[in-house]
């Protein structure tokens, strides 16, 4: 296995500043060793070796048991582009367990959703909290190293803050998953990272299990800006996609040298050194290997179509353009290269490079190429993003205004199933169907109005916020006393 | 769509060359008027405007009573409002943000006197875009000065975007920020205090300098302490951007002491004193969508403030620092009722509230015989994130509803094939 060999480095040794890969034949018992140490040795006795290298980062989360609450009288969009009316949802074990009319009410707490609409929790693929916390402050802000232009070997999760007063805030607005980028200064940014929105003292704790790596890139103004800036390349984006390519040149040569390594005999292996390890190409690889999905700022149309070219002269896959202003002029690619875009509604004019706004744009992706377009709604914004549901209602309002024929029960696709989709976690996120994490909000008023509000908002099962209850949610340590001793924030 | 709207719509988009941008006298029927008065919302009430004013407001305007030509929008029951007003934006001095040189909005070396008037660029892509959206008047100010606590003068300008637009009241009010800053707040009051009684002097000194007598005016231009005299002598706002709850509490003792009106921008911890307020009669210009504790002098944000400021009896304005979507103050208004506004007032903070507090209730802000006619016909609730502005009116000139980001989208959706 091509990361065989880095798995192990955990337990490296130094030798003549190369280092050494251990015996093969201790490895299986370092591999046991390292399942003890981190107590799941049952869960993951299959463990793989590919895993292994992101081991020490693993998720901690796991929400109690919860127990059976059964959703009733609701109206609901699934987020599989389905509208239910009058239906129940009941969910166990932190887990949706059937959706439909007459489910079996017995031994479940029961909650009356009086006809309100239910939906699953919103998602929004485009964050800094955490990495760009509130209050703003120099000491705070971690969430670009603009040191180098290619910088992957960092990971936005070591930099979140767990304390955050806008995690509270987007859980107000029914966001109970959430993607955590660095910022867009370098070509390439580093590691992002799904957390869920729970309160927790690690970041460990708030990770979404099993949520795959991504990568930022960035595209156009922002690398060249910060660079160009300081006389260096980038400058152009001509500049920028010489950068890229020799980051990915360089990724082939190292992904190369660990496969020719892990191809070796075991006698072959005893003889020579293992590839050093490499933080940044190690991301890289994992992007060459389809396992880490790349998050890519991106908002003009022909950068887009450039960047598809870069991806396919090295053979790896994006699998969205974030802040894509310019998605609608090449709506038809995208869909035709199964590209999400994640867009805002509205925000235009701030850089040129997203002078060339339309109201539309959301929509014009999701109906491209007979409505194959791939569509996503997110937010970059602390403030947005306690609002995400109003900014697809603006998105759906403009495209149906425009004579394009799109529902409610598509457009919340755009914060649910669309997002989860890009982040790869649609298998446990995104939709209401038995099987998934029992992420639900239950809407004081139909989602796509300005006056809605959430007014429950259950995360794996468990009733996270509730409206009508201030005790209900856990405020973070930030919130705690700090405009006066005896009160908290709000 | 129903048959009428859109016989009305393609009558308009017919006649679109002869119609628009001209003054004319136009009977708006059956309109659900959200007055911004104390009238309240008229339902089934005809507006007439005449010579690019509102000249009756009643039920059952009888056409042929009014005069040949007059042009008849039948409205079917929508919500007409008062064109909206963004209060304190920079709409006309921006085009983009990061380029430099699209950039009006700062100087390197004016300060209070700083008046932008001369800046605002009418045929600006961000005009007509706001102006679709319900935006009829924009309160222009400076988003910062040389480096001292002031930022300079505002200025209004309604948003037909004609070439030749001046300003319809300028040097209206000065803007100045308090706090938050790296010099000491304690500096800025004596920094503020410093230019007053600067300004107390060179009022003093008035007739030695028109002899030709010497007046050090110190740091300050005499263009800059005129301004500063304009805000006592004749009582123009001075617009304090601050957050902190107890720099608002000082500010309000220096504005009684040297007797000017202030009105608070930002302001997101004002809910904390929201009984001073009314008590004192300052109004605040808040973005009730703006919840985040961004610093240590906004730890107390929150989403309800609009409604806890308004409960008590304060006089709030809706604005959103976004030049480029000034317009989402209707969104921020919708938000705040969401969050326990009445509707009426949120509805007044977007339009009336912003006219009287910068003295301009005269002639825009509301729907009443004798004002400009600035109006908006509505496909639905103005507050809702989902409803557009069918018909803008300008000084009773229908305007074009067409917008640069529009022919974009009529482009691409033919590319696409969406069309």
């Amino acid at each position: 296995m091509t990361f065989g060999s880095i798995c192990i480095h955990l337990f490296h040794l130094e030798h003549k500043g190369e280092i050494m890969i251990l015996n093969p034949k201790y490895s299986s018992l370092i591999t046991a060793l390292v399942l003890i140490l981190f107590g799941t040795i049952s869960a993951q006795s299959q463990i793989n070796e590919k895993e292994l290298i992101n081991y020490a980062y693993e998720s901690t989360y796991k929400p109690e048991e919860s127990g059976k609450v059964i959703i009733t009288n609701a109206n609901i969009l699934t987020g599989n582009g389905d509208s239910i009316l009058d239906a129940s949802i009941l969910m166990h074990k932190n887990k949706i367990v059937a959706v439909g009319k007459d489910l079996d009410q017995s031994d479940a707490m029961v909650i009356d959703a009086e006809g309100k609409w239910v939906t699953p929790g919103i998602i929004d693929i485009h964050s800094h909290m955490g990495v760009y916390p509130a209050p703003s402050l120099r000491s705070n802000s971690d969430g670009n190293e603009a040191t180098s232009p290619t910088t992957p070997h960092v990971w936005a999760e070591h930099s979140v803050w767990t304390q955050d007063p806008q995690y509270t805030l987007a859980l107000k607005g029914g966001i109970t998953s959430f993607h955590v980028l660095v910022g867009s200064a370098n070509l390439i940014g580093g590691r992002g990272v799904t957390l869920k929105n729970i309160r927790s003292r690690t970041v460990q704790g708030m990770k979404f299990p099993n949520a795959p790596y991504t990568l930022k890139m960035a595209c156009g103004e922002n690398p060249k800006r910060v660079y160009g800036g300081r006389k260096s390349e980038p400058s152009t984006r001509m500049g920028n996609v010489a950068g890229y390519r020799n980051a990915w040149i360089e990724a082939q040569a190292y992904q190369r040298r660990l496969t020719e390594y892990a191809e070796k005999s075991d006698e072959a292996k005893e003889m020579s050194y293992s590839p050093s390890r490499d933080l940044g190409l190690e991301t890289l690889v994992g992007v060459l290997e389809g396992d880490i999905l790349v998050q890519m700022h991106c908002y003009r149309g022909e950068e887009m179509a450039v960047m598809l070219d870069v991806a396919k002269e090295f053979d790896y896959k994006i699998t969205t353009f974030h802040h894509a202003i310019e998605a609608y002029k090449v709506a038809d690619i995208l869909a035709q290269n199964s590209v999400c875009a994640a867009m805002w509604a509205d925000w235009w004019g701030f850089k040129n490079e997203a002078f060339d706004m339309v109201w539309e744009n959301t929509a014009i992706v999701d109906q491209a190429e007979e409505k194959t377009g791939c569509a996503i709604v997110h937010s970059d914004s602390a403030v947005d993003i306690q609002r995400l549901n109003q900014q697809a209602a603006k998105a759906l309002a403009a495209g149906q205004k425009s004579g394009l024929d799109i529902d409610k029960g598509r457009a919340i696709q755009w914060i649910t199933l669309n997002p989860a989709i890009a982040l790869g976690i649609d298998d446990q996120v995104g939709s209401i169907e038995p099987g998934k994490m029992a992420d639900i909000v239950i809407w004081s008023h139909d989602p796509f109005s300005v006056y809605s509000k959430a007014e429950k908002v259950f995360i794996d099962g468990h009733l996270k916020f509730d409206i009508d209850d201030p005790a209900s949610f856990k405020r973070t340590d930030f919130d705690i006393g700090i405009i006066d001793p005896e009160g908290d924030r709000l | 769509m129903s048959l009428t709207r859109s016989i009305l719509l393609s009558l308009i988009g017919l006649l679109s060359f002869s119609i628009f941008a001209k003054t004319q006298d136009i009977l708006i029927k059956n309109a659900t008027v959200i007055t911004s008065t104390e009238l309240g919302v008229l339902e089934e009430t005809d507006v007439l405007i005449q010579n690019g004013a509102i000249s009756l407001v009643s039920e059952n305007i009888d056409i042929d009573t009014v005069i040949t030509g007059t042009t008849v929008i039948e409205a079917n029951g929508r919500v007409l409002t008062a064109g909206l007003l963004a209060p304190v934006t920079n709409l006309g001095l921006i085009e983009i943000e990061l380029e430099a040189e699209t950039r009006d909005d700062r100087t390197d070396h004016f300060s209070a006197g700083f008046s932008i008037s001369s800046a605002f660029n009418p045929s600006s892509t961000l005009i007509p875009y706001n102006r679709a959206s319900g935006i009829t008047s924009a309160i222009v100010f400076p988003s910062s000065g040389r480096g001292d606590i002031f930022s300079g003068l505002g200025s209004v300008f309604k948003t037909h975007g004609d070439i030749d637009t001046q300003s319809i009241s300028t040097d209206i009010a000065m803007i100045m920020q308090m706090g938050g800053n790296t010099d000491s707040r304690a500096s800025n009051f004596l920094e503020l205090e410093d230019a007053f009684l600067k300004a107390k002097q060179f009022k003093k000194s008035r007739n030695i300098i028109q002899r030709g007598g010497f007046f050090d005016s110190g740091e300050y231009s005499e263009r800059d302490l005129e301004a500063l005299l304009n805000l006592t002598e004749e009582r123009k706002p001075l617009i304090v951007k601050t957050n902190r709850a107890s720099d608002m509490l000082r500010m309000i003792e220096f504005a009684k002491v040297h007797e000017i009106n202030i009105i608070f921008h930002g302001a997101k911890e004002a809910w904390r004193i929201a009984d001073r307020l009314a008590e004192e009669k300052i109004p605040v210009i808040i973005d009730p969508m703006d919840n985040i504790p961004s610093s240590f002098d906004s730890i107390g944000a929150r989403i309800d403030g609009a409604s806890i400021l308004t409960e008590s009896g304060v006089t709030v304005l809706i604005g959103i620092t976004d030049a480029h979507n000034s317009f989402l103050s209707r969104q921020g208004a919708g938000n705040a009722v969401a969050n326990g506004m009445d509707q009426y007032e949120a509805m007044k903070a977007l339009t009336i509230n912003i006219a009287k507090a910068f003295g301009l209730a005269d002639s825009i802000g509301s729907i009443e015989v004798g004002k400009n006619a600035d109006l908006v016909l509505w496909d639905g609730d103005p507050l809702e994130v989902m409803t557009f502005a069918d018909i803008v009116i300008i000084d009773g000139r229908i305007m074009s509803g067409m917008t640069r980001s529009k022919r974009l989208r009529d482009r691409y959706l033919r590319v696409i094939g969406l069309d």
